[in-house]
């Protein structure tokens, strides 16, 4: 659980809401409540850990957690991704990948348990060489207060190693995780591969570090740390943070029980920035969204009391607030209507988006057809290079999809901000008095951000996400069917050599010729399976999308038409009631009230100031 | 090797032709008469890398004095050649085709280039003539770091190794790299040749430079580094690529080749200090760095300062277990320090893949160059000169030699793994000496010698004609005959 404090306030309120929608009989209420209380229990925060290689991001995890759960070597350690979490025993799991029956994907196996002590065999690259185990990401359970409050470290293999399609597999996943380090070396200040890494991961995460590892090795640190973030200025990301550590010294200073040189090692501020900044914002965000949901909730249940006291107040306007009440629900169950604006907002961006999205994938997978065909015409015969060339490929079309998704998720939230703005607004319109807001609109959108990393999603932790999601398993999937492809017809080949003399060098040629255009179709039929693959997921994620909004407001429509049939009710009742009875039900109304309208306070005060929506 | 040096004659003959075939071209016959100078001055290495991969330090451990300045921050600018002289001087080539001479300043043993108010963008290169014997072999090139934050200075590096359009000015390179980077590959690749008439792999080595940072700076780090290098040279992507990966601890080896007397005078001092005291001060380059009383009664700031930025965390240790262990002189802990480094290594590698071959190397870069320059404009008279270039290309038996070690290593080619070995034993790729070709030390006897080549000769012969093996392999086996045949007759000519 995020931050015990905040978190623990927040899910004692929702308790209370849950309790009064029950006792007032709303089960729609309840249920949004049941929602918001989920969320708040599941809120892992996972952290990833990235770099290039050799700049000890493993060793940063272990001296982090203070245990050796992450191989390090002075050669290149980290072959497959480690997830480190919190467990009340240690135990390691590793997952291994299977390929598809139609062989296009990989599919992930149940986690096998192994020995702690084998872990190293199975994710270090002496043991596991180009991960030849096909494992699919590790996990390691241990029993440590810092990984209490759901903090999830991502250990992943250095990018821009020789093995290097790590690195499309890492940008994959960088949508899912609440927070990244980005670990990079004192000797030296940022490369263009870096910092070009860099922004691109801003873009995707919200919490950017950067980590300037073995600053005890490097007398001149702080001039590096100062480049660094002049570097950082230009590229426009300076609110990132800079953290200079030393995993040596936090690792000595444990193990002597130092505090002083725990200090030194930059390690203090390292957790206080995991812990304010990452943790804390999850917290602080959970508890807005829970925040609303009780303020939204305890405003519904007041609504029909307030409506049946006023009436009891004043029984001579009675007629009209009745009526005023029917026609407000009229306008309610308007709002959920196929003509409602926001419906209308959403089918509308819907296919637009699916038409913009599928042009955007097509028009950048032509360019890499268009390039790679030159490519080809330019080396001449392509088997000496084919893998090299291949390689190219598939970086081209990782960096394609990556841009080509990263817009999709751009532009989805802007949709749902603005579907939510249209509901909010007509259903203000609609009905002044009740505080109808976005609520959970926060976690919605985010949640819609990745149909398929399922940061949110209870009980589904087996993490398609590393290496897997949207892309990932895209990618890796396909390359080894791109590879597979016979690019030489032995035969060619041995007629070439056969025919001897003066004509070998025409028929080499003319084998090459051959070779090239095989070579063609190869890329033609792989960027064609790509384009079919990644439209299919894009328009299945839409299409999830348009259907959980749709609902999600649909709800939220008939939940406040309920309110409105409850006010009516409430207030008929009213009418009938005699004098004696009148003064009577005003006076455990105005309790009732009261106690409803205090749970509405406290969640305002869940509420940081001035970011009620 | 008597057939190098005829190589470098056939050169001169092709490019005095050229010379006479392109006289209506004053350009271009400067640059001929360029080429022809070139075939007789030293051979050209040209230290490149990524940013801060250590190229200035190696060069100066290389030249055994501070030449090249280094600094933490990215430093190198412009591409600057060290070539041996026997008196200093310091010149400026603009990129307009101007030379000014600058004047030469040392501070603190760094030698200062001041460009004199010319813009770094007008730099064409830095001269710099120096009376060092270790310069006499070749000329070394310092070039900024590749994948540089400052574009400018990478794309200086890259135009001038890989220049789009011209012949590279270096003969040879020796790649830095702190680990071996996909980047770096990429370069190499591009150095090497894209033309496969010609060979690649033949004029790059690797260098795992900064050995010393590699384990975190413990003891063990260089021969943690060793390892590595040992599995960079048997990767199959490098293979092709260098001729030979080696580990250098650049900071150690510099340090150690200028040694001063106060420098080693620092080091008793914290070699008589106590030990935890010692231990608890080189835990991190702060602490080392750090005022306090201890430190302060060991060493003062100023020497604990200088012996940092000179030796570095690693080299500090290093340097103070050393002197513990009774090297009391500074000559025997330098002698140790460049030991360790692995610089030896590295300039035994230099002497048999480059300086033994340098007659090869320097035909071969006319040769292409010659050849770039026929293809793209050609006067009628000149075009006969094109065939004969790739004549000599293809036909001498030295290019035949180099190519057949990179199809080898590239596993274009394919021979049992233990005819492997000889074979590239015997096509030179440990250096082309009698010796080291059959694989005896160097003060082997002629008549073992002979005997040895006859024995080899022998066993290629057969294996040239044995029908079990590949076509391909036949062949490659043919062109062992012939370096054998070769050997045998410079053997017999002594």
């Amino acid at each position: 659980m995020v931050e015990s404090g905040t978190v623990a306030a927040a899910s004692q309120t929702v308790e209370l809401a849950i309790k009064a929608s029950n006792a007032y009989q709303r089960p729609g209420l309840a249920a949004r409540a049941e929602r918001a209380l989920a969320r708040l229990r599941h809120s892992d925060v996972r952290v990833l850990v990235v770099g290039e290689f050799k700049q000890g991001k493993s060793q940063l995890i272990n001296a982090m957690v203070n245990a050796p759960v992450c191989p390090v070597d002075d050669d290149v350690a980290t072959a497959v991704p480690t997830v480190v979490r919190y467990a009340p025993e240690p135990t390691v799991n590793i997952v291994r990948g299977k390929r598809s029956e139609d062989g296009e994907n990989v599919v992930l196996q149940d986690p096998v348990r192994v020995p702690i002590e084998k872990l190293a065999e199975h994710v270090s690259e002496a043991g596991n060489p180009g991960n030849r185990e096909n494992l699919q990401y590790a996990e390691v359970g241990i029993p440590r207060r810092v990984l209490e409050n759901g903090l999830e470290l991502v250990d992943t293999p250095g990018v821009g190693g020789l093995g290097s399609a790590h690195g499309s597999a890492t940008m994959a996943v960088l949508p899912t995780a609440d927070a990244i380090l980005l670990v990079s070396d004192a000797a030296n200040e940022y490369t263009r591969p870096e910092l070009e890494f860099l922004r691109q991961a801003a873009r995707l995460c919200p919490n950017v570090a950067c980590v300037l590892s073995k600053t005890d090795l490097y007398p001149e640190w702080r001039r590096i740390s100062e480049l660094n973030r002049g570097h950082l200025q230009v590229m426009g990301i300076a609110d990132a943070e800079l953290l200079p550590v030393s995993s040596t010294l936090r690792l000595h200073a444990v193990a002597g029980e130092d505090s002083a040189l725990n200090a030194e090692s930059g390690y203090p501020e390292l957790m206080t920035f995991l812990r304010d900044r990452v943790l804390g914002q999850q917290a602080e965000l959970a508890s807005r969204a829970t925040g609303n949901d009780v303020v939204a909730i305890a405003e519904q249940l007041a609504a029909s009391m307030r409506s049946e006291l006023e009436v009891l107040q004043d029984p001579d306007q009675a007629e009209a607030k009745v009526e005023a009440l029917r026609s407000a629900k009229d306008r309610a169950s308007a709002l959920k209507d196929r003509t409602a604006r926001w419906q209308q907002t959403l089918n509308d961006g819907i296919a637009d988006l699916n038409a913009d999205i599928d042009y955007d994938l097509r028009d950048r997978m032509r360019e890499i057809i268009r390039e790679s065909e030159l490519d080809l015409d330019a080396v001449g015969d392509p088997q000496p290079v084919w893998e090299q060339f291949s390689e190219d490929v598939y970086q081209r079309v990782a960096a394609a999809t990556s841009a080509n998704f990263l817009w999709t998720s751009e532009r989805v939230q802007w949709l749902a901000g603005q579907v939510a703005g249209l509901f909010a607004e007509d259903g203000a319109e609609a009905l002044p008095e009740l505080h109808i807001g976005s609520s959970e609109l926060l976690s919605t959108v985010q949640e819609m951000q990745l149909p398929t990393g399922e940061k949110f999603g209870v009980g589904q932790k087996a993490m398609s996400g590393l290496r897997g999601g949207y892309i990932g398993t895209l990618m890796f999937g396909m390359m080894s069917t791109f590879a597979g492809f016979a690019l030489l017809n032995p035969l060619s080949a041995v007629a070439g050599v056969l025919m001897g003399g003066k004509t070998v060098r025409d028929e080499k040629h003319r084998v090459i010729e051959r070779r090239r255009s095989e070579a063609k179709a190869a890329l033609r039929r792989y960027i064609d399976e790509v384009q079919f693959q990644v439209g299919t997921e894009s328009r299945e994620m839409l299409r999830k999308l348009q259907r959980e909004l749709r609902d999600h407001f649909t709800a939220q429509a008939e939940e406040l038409g309920r309110s409105l049939q409850e006010s009516v009710r409430a207030a008929e009742n009213a009418m009938r009631a005699d004098e004696n009875d009148r003064t009577q039900r005003a006076t455990d109304l105005r309790a009732e009230l009261e106690r409803i309208t205090n749970l509405e306070k406290m969640g305002r005060e869940l509420i940081p100031s001035g970011q009620t929506l | 090797m008597a057939a190098a040096a005829s190589l470098s004659a056939v050169a001169r003959g092709v490019l005095r032709r050229a010379v006479e075939a392109y006289r209506d071209h004053p350009e271009t016959v400067r640059w001929l008469h360029d080429q022809l100078e070139r075939i007789d001055a030293p051979l050209r290495v040209a230290v490149a890398g990524q940013v801060k991969a250590g190229k200035s330090t190696l060069l100066n451990a290389l030249v055994g004095e501070m030449m090249a300045a280094t600094d933490a921050a990215e430093c190198t600018r412009v591409v600057t050649w060290y070539s041996y002289s026997d008196r200093t001087r310091l010149m400026l080539h603009t990129t307009d085709g101007q030379a000014h001479t600058l004047p030469v300043t040392r501070r603190g043993g760094k030698l200062i280039v001041d460009l004199g108010g010319t813009a770094v963008d007008d730099v064409d290169r830095i001269m710099v003539d120096w009376p060092s014997q270790s310069l006499r072999p070749a000329t070394l090139i310092d070039t900024p770091g590749i994948g540089s934050m400052t574009t400018e200075n990478s794309a200086r590096s890259t135009a001038f190794l890989v220049p789009e359009d011209a012949p590279t000015p270096a003969d040879a390179v020796l790649y830095l790299m702190r680990h071996l980077h996909a980047t770096d590959l990429g370069f190499l690749e591009a150095f090497g040749d894209r033309n496969l008439a010609t060979a690649a792999a033949v004029n790059a080595i690797g260098v795992l430079s900064r050995a010393d940072e590699i384990g975190a700076g413990r003891l063990d780090a260089l021969s943690s580094a060793r390892r590595i290098a040992g599995r960079y040279r048997g990767d199959p992507r490098l293979q092709g690529l260098c001729q030979d990966v080696v580990a250098v601890a650049g900071l150690l080896a510099q340090a150690g080749r200028s040694l001063r007397q106060d420098e080693f005078q620092a080091f008793q001092a914290l070699a008589a200090a106590e030990r935890q005291d010692t231990d608890a001060m080189m835990l991190s380059a702060d602490r080392f760095l750090g005022s306090g009383s201890s430190p302060d009664d060991i060493l003062p700031l100023e020497s604990r300062g200088m012996l940092m930025e000179r030796f570095g965390i690693f080299g500090v240790r290093l340097a103070t277990m050393l002197v513990r262990q009774g090297r009391n002189s500074p000559q025997a802990l330098a002698g140790e320090l460049i030991q360790r480094s692995g610089l030896r290594e590295l300039q035994d590698t230099l002497t048999h893949q480059f300086t033994e071959r340098r007659d090869l190397l320097k035909a071969r870069s006319a040769l292409l160059g010659l050849d770039s320059v026929l293809r793209q404009n050609a006067p009628p008279q000149a075009r006969p000169l094109l065939g004969e270039v790739e004549r000599i290309l293809s036909g001498a038996h030295e290019f035949a030699e180099l190519r057949l070690l990179t199809a080898l290593r590239s596993a274009t080619v394919t021979l049992p793994a233990d005819y492997r070995t000889e074979a590239e034993q015997l096509l030179g790729a440990g250096g082309t000496s009698p010796q080291r070709r059959l694989g005896l030390d160097g003060s082997a006897d002629p008549d073992t010698l002979r005997e040895a080549g006859l024995d080899a000769l022998d066993r290629w012969r057969r294996r040239s004609e044995n029908p079990v093996l590949s076509r391909g392999a036949r062949d490659a086996a043919r062109t062992v005959v012939r370096s054998c045949e070769g050997m045998l007759h410079t053997l017999t000519d002594r």
